[in-house]
């Protein structure tokens, strides 16, 4: 893990300000902020590990556990709300037998609620890892899940 | 580098003869621009195309319309390119010269393509300074920028001003922060240059965190060059020389395009420590946000910078004073710096030019939600919401009601139709009790539910408090969750007085402007929308459909009568019918009737209708209906006699209503009817092509059978006389008969006749000789039930002149389709002015109108035209624009406009103790399922009034277990049935029914595409 993260580390330097540039990075890395990278960067940083955890889980978009191979972010905010973001969600939850925050037991999805991605004109929205499906309906969340659910696992 | 660089460079940049641009901001890309973009250039490339260019550029804010391909000079614009269409385009417009005009942009009322940007409704009316380079040049190349003038600002303001002259300039302008705040900018910097020290930080805010905006994601993508030179600009005026942007990280596109920017610049000697060789040093470095709106918010951004958890602190001190570790620090919005930009490179006088007198320049709003146009917009301060919503946005989607604007994300408020005059500027918006914001502009409709949007909000701000400070974080999730109740149907008394001073006390005593501004939403729609509320909390309705617990379905929501639709759609399926015709006799007695004119309302809400079309409910509970065997008359029950009496007067759908609710409670009930036929604007208002007389005849027939005595030829003037004859109670259905006047001069002229009368006097067999020529004053439907009717009777020509246009017209859709095609003409934009005799024939001259301004009811104004006046022969005008009635003194109850009987809200009781009234005759010319509702809620309150229970609820049909249901995968798009109808040449020349219904397996097969909406999870 050290080995992992030190180049990180090094690139931002030993600053309080590099906290959350570095936790960022890390979980691009990792896909989440496990224990032991907490306590590697609590080192490096000279702070303690509560403290980061205090940072950390201020923020939405930090994440303790392992996530699934594609994250699925449902748009909940105003725009997509009145279009009908609701019964996206809830199409999406119930393909994925998951709700908002979860994982499936197979770690192939994580299913998040985002209040903007700022694509308002295309409302409904919902991203997949990067890419942006606008103009959402039911019918197409059902059809774009399948899609990637026919898709074999990738790798550990 | 040198100062050349910055040069105007025209020739370097000379477009070849044509260039294609594809749009590559996030919306277009989500759209497929990428494949696109590459399968442009390949497409070029082997057609030999020498003097075609491919490149990409930046958002141009009409995201809904991507992926978006201009073809520049000429400037034309494609709209929902897809990769399909990229050989067409290649082949027939670059190769052959003709465009391929499918893919441009039509006009939303004539379906015109309009081929070039700058006369796209949406652009035409903008005034783009701030996006001014947005969509027209390439994000990441340096060149283009300067090519387009960039960078000139920096290089005058280092060159040839001092930073207090360019402090001076922002002053001039009269610039105040576009963030929402709306604080001075030149007082914030000059506070800034004055604190002491000579370590000051300049900060972009580009967190963008409200819901609904996405102007400064835009800019960012098309535009980076502009924002980073505005921040040279502010530091250099600050006295700064370390930048940051803090971006939120949803936005990666614009990180990465900022990223470019910045090795283009460093590239440039724009950046660093002797910038354009002035001696002025800058850095700027990008901070991404981790997911906090709350880090929008000034201080909590710089804690957020700091590496600490982003919780505001107390001000004073200001940034200006004690920032940034502590540092002197400025934070600026995203287009508070770019226009700062522009502000020095144009000079004040041009920005102060724009706008009003105390908001100067323009605003960019993301115009998003229900308007058929949407994307980014920016217009002068000071423009009536109306011709943002209405010239640029198109109007709603559908041609649905306008319901509510929301500006300023969840720190604004939720604006009504009768505030959409209202001018776009700081004070304005705040004075109506939202804000201006950031930009964001959400409109609504009819569908909305206001309270629910407050639920909606609340819950955003709840969830994104920091959590410092308890008016806060307490407070929201105590508004929450009193909201939380009203939507799911357990609203309290008192609980609006109750958000309302939770609303002021958090307003007043929050740390921070989330915790201040989180309660204005639901001020707002407590202000402006209290009905919603109260519906919620005294009745458990929410008119949108919206709130799941108190929504069964949306079309049962949506009946009058709460007709059990998706139960009666499924038994229909089933081959039911008798049971279907119970369920429907459960709230109605009028199923036929229903199934022949019903106005549908839940036709309008239908989920299905979001896909292709609505389910004909209408039209399968008249299937149904033709169907029944009299299933139903098993188990409507009729109490024992009470011995009360009561007197109904009006035959119409209302007073029969009540009589038979009436009747089965056990009171014996009178109607008396004044004309010598029963069943009021059944009769006497729906010709018989569209309602058989022996189908009403049926239904009044049951009517009787329960016990329902009905006197024809009795007219009742007095209220006393039936008191006096031993009645308990009146119900007064009277309805609506009398035509309104036009208000014109000859008003009275021989040969003008009122549609409500004709129609009357038709139905009743008397005969009435309108000759061959008919003219036809209205848009509703008397007015086309009397058009068809005169063609009916041997009129040639039949002519409606309505005032608006169409889309306005308050008649049925298929009604105004039919009369068409039976060959009335319809002329929109006219109405009378004058009526006279000439040499023996009715002469009338009208004006045409066109659509002004938007008034309060949410539709455009007609206004006359200057000079357009015309006149026309005819041998009958019949004016149909509306009905009032006509109250007897003699009823001793408190009559309002036209008539009207004013009667309480729930119980409908009139001012008079015992006499109840409904219908038209208190709602004004409204619709049969109304009525009959009316008549409903009626019979409830005279039964609880004369000592009964007051209910009316019963069970007709078989109880049954509801069978599992697994909703089928919907396949491609089905649509209704066609109505088999009478053909055109039979019509005309007789009254017989038009409209002949489904044939049987067509009807079973639509019911099949019924959403099943009852079984959504609540």
């Amino acid at each position: 893990m050290r080995d992992q993260l030190l180049p990180i580390l090094e690139a931002y330097g030993k600053k309080r300000e590099a906290l959350i540039p570095v936790l960022q990075k890390v979980q691009g890395e990792l896909g989440y902020l496990p224990e032991e990278a907490i306590s590697e960067i609590a080192h490096f940083l000279g702070i303690s590990t509560s403290q980061i955890y205090g940072v950390a889980s201020f923020y939405a978009q930090f994440r303790f556990e392992r996530q699934g191979e594609h994250t699925i972010k449902v748009c909940q905010g105003t725009a997509c709300h009145v279009r009908g973001g609701r019964r996206i969600m809830a199409t999406v939850a119930q393909e994925l037998g998951i709700q908002p925050g979860g994982t499936t037991e197979d770690y192939k999805f994580s299913l998040e609620r985002v209040a903007c991605f700022g694509s308002c004109a295309l409302a409904p929205v919902m991203v997949v890892d990067n890419t942006v499906y606008g103009r959402m309906t039911t019918v197409k969340a059902r059809q774009i899940l399948s899609r990637y659910m026919q898709e074999p696992q990738a790798n550990e | 580098m040198s100062n050349s660089m910055v040069e105007k460079n025209d020739s370097a940049n000379r477009p070849s003869s044509q260039t294609l641009l594809v749009c590559k901001g996030t919306g277009c890309i989500a759209g497929g621009s990428d494949n696109i973009y590459n399968a442009l250039q390949r497409e070029v490339e082997s057609a030999g195309l020498r003097n075609v260019k491919v490149d990409f550029v930046g958002c141009h804010g009409f995201c809904q319309r991507g992926p978006i391909v201009d073809i520049e000079p000429e400037g034309y614009f494609y709209t929902e390119v897809q990769v399909e269409d990229v050989a067409e385009i290649v082949r027939s417009h670059l190769v052959e010269g003709r465009p391929v005009e499918r893919l441009f942009y039509h006009d939303l009322v004539t379906n015109e393509p309009i081929p070039l940007y700058h006369n796209v409704p949406f652009y035409e009316k903008q005034h783009r300074i701030i996006l001014r380079n947005c969509g027209h040049i390439n994000p990441e190349r340096i060149d283009d920028y300067l090519a387009a003038g960039g960078y000139q600002g920096i290089r005058k303001a280092l060159l040839e001003m001092t930073p207090e002259q360019v402090i001076e300039e922002i002053r001039k302008s009269g610039i105040r922060g576009r963030g929402g705040a709306g604080a001075s900018t030149a007082f914030k910097w000059e506070a800034c240059r004055r604190s002491p020290g000579n370590e000051k930080y300049l900060i972009c805010n580009a967190d963008e965190g409200d819901p609904g905006a996405f102007m400064d994601r835009s800019i960012l993508e098309a535009d980076p060059h502009s924002l980073l030179e505005g921040m040279l600009v502010a530091g250099y005026a600050i006295g700064a020389n370390q930048g940051y942007i803090y971006c939120r990280a949803e936005y990666p596109l614009a990180i990465h395009r900022l990223e470019i920017a910045l090795e283009q610049m460093k590239e440039h000697g724009l950046l660093g420590d002797n910038i354009l060789d002035s001696g002025f040093k800058f850095q700027i470095n990008i901070k991404e946000g981790a997911g906090a709106f709350v880090c929008g918010e000034e201080t909590a951004l710089m804690m957020s910078i700091e590496g600490s958890r982003g919780m505001p602190r107390p001000r004073p001190p200001f940034p200006a004073d004690s920032g940034l570790w502590g540092k002197p620090s400025n934070i600026n919005n995203v287009k508070t710096l770019v226009s700062s930009c522009r502000i020095i490179e144009d000079g004040a006088d041009s920005f102060a030019s724009i706008g009003t007198e105390k908001s100067k320049g323009t605003a960019v709003f993301a115009l998003t939600g229900k308007t058929r146009n949407s994307g980014l917009i920016e217009v002068p301060m000071g423009m009536p919401l109306a011709d943002i919503i209405f010239d640029i946005g198109g109007g709603i989607i559908g041609g649905k009601r306008f319901k509510a604007v929301q500006t300023g994300g969840p720190s604004g408020g939720c604006l009504p139709a009768n505030m959409l005059d209202l001018p776009v500027d700081y004070e304005s918006l705040a004075q109506a009790g939202s804000i201006m914001g950031s930009g964001g502009m959400v409109v609504t409709d009819e569908d909305t539910c206001m309270v629910d949007l407050a639920k909606f909000f609340i819950a955003f701000t709840q969830d994104e408090s920091c959590g410092k400070c308890v008016p806060c974080r307490v407070g929201t999730k105590q508004m929450l969750t009193i909201l939380e109740r009203i939507t799911e149907g357990k609203g309290q008394p008192g609980d609006i007085d109750l958000l309302e001073k939770l609303a002021q006390t958090i307003k007043a005593t929050s740390l921070c402007a989330l915790g201040g501004t989180a309660p204005n939403p639901v001020l707002t729609t407590i202000r402006y929308f209290r009905e919603e509320y109260e519906e919620h909390i005294n009745k458990n309705y929410c008119r949108a459909g919206v709130c799941g617990k108190l929504v069964k379905s949306p079309c049962q929501n949506a009946c009058p009568a709460g007709i059990d639709v998706p139960r009666y759609i499924r038994l229909i399926g089933d081959g039911k019918f008798d049971e279907a015709v119970a369920v429907i006799r459960e709230k109605v007695p009028f199923p036929t009737v229903l199934g022949y004119v019903c106005v549908h309302f839940c036709e309008a809400k239908c989920r299905r209708g979001q896909l292709e079309e609505a389910v004909a409910i209408k039209e399968l509970k008249r299937f149904a209906a033709e169907r029944d065997k009299g299933l139903w008359k098993q188990n409507s029950k009729i109490l024992s006699p009470t011995g009360k009496k009561v007197a109904v007067v009006g035959s119409g759908p209302a007073g029969l209503t009540a009589a038979f609710y009436l009747a089965k409670l056990g009171h014996s009930v009178t109607v008396f009817e004044a004309l010598p036929v029963a069943g009021g604007m059944m009769r006497v208002g729906i010709p018989r092509y569209r309602l058989p007389a022996e189908v009403l005849d049926k239904e009044i027939k049951e009517i009787e059978d329960f016990g329902v005595e009905i006197k024809l030829n009795t007219r009742i003037d007095s209220t006393d006389d039936l008191f006096a004859q031993g009645y308990n109670a009146i119900f007064i259905g009277i309805g609506a008969h009398r035509g309104t006047n036009m208000g014109i001069e000859g008003e009275d002229t021989p040969g003008i006749i009122d549609g409500a009368d004709f129609l009357r006097e038709v139905s009743l067999g008397n005969e009435v000789k309108i000759g061959d020529k008919v003219g036809v004053i209205g848009g509703g439907n008397v007015a086309i039930d009397a058009s068809r009717t005169a063609l009916r009777l041997g009129a040639k020509e039949v002519t409606i002149l309505y005032r608006r246009t169409r889309a306005e017209m308050p008649a049925s859709p298929e009604e105004i389709e039919e009369a068409i095609r039976e060959g009335v003409n319809i002329v929109y934009l006219a109405t009378p002015v004058t009526a006279s005799r000439v040499n023996g024939r009715l002469n009338v001259e009208s004006i045409r109108m066109q659509l002004g301004r938007v008034d309060q009811s949410g539709r455009r104004r007609p206004e006359p035209m200057e000079g357009s006046e015309f006149t026309e022969e005819y041998d009958t005008m019949i004016k149909a624009i509306g009905q009032e009635s006509v109250t007897p003194d003699g009823f001793g109850v408190d009559v309002g406009r036209g008539g009207r009987i004013q009667v309480d809200d729930d119980t409908l009781a009139a001012s008079r103790e015992g006499i109840f009234a409904g219908g038209d005759v208190v709602t004004g010319p409204a619709s049969v399922i109304e009525a009959i509702a009316d008549g409903r809620q009626a019979a409830i309150a005279i039964d609880k009034y004369l000592g009964g229970e007051g209910d009316i609820d019963e069970v007709l049909a078989p109880v049954e277990e509801v069978p599992k249901y697994v909703a089928p995968e919907i396949e491609g798009e089905q649509y209704r049935p066609e109505v088999n109808t009478m053909p055109l040449e039979k019509r005309l020349s007789c009254f017989d029914l038009v409209e002949l219904g489904f044939d049987e397996d067509k009807g079973i097969e639509e019911t099949t595409r019924c959403l099943r909406c009852d079984l959504e999870e609540r």
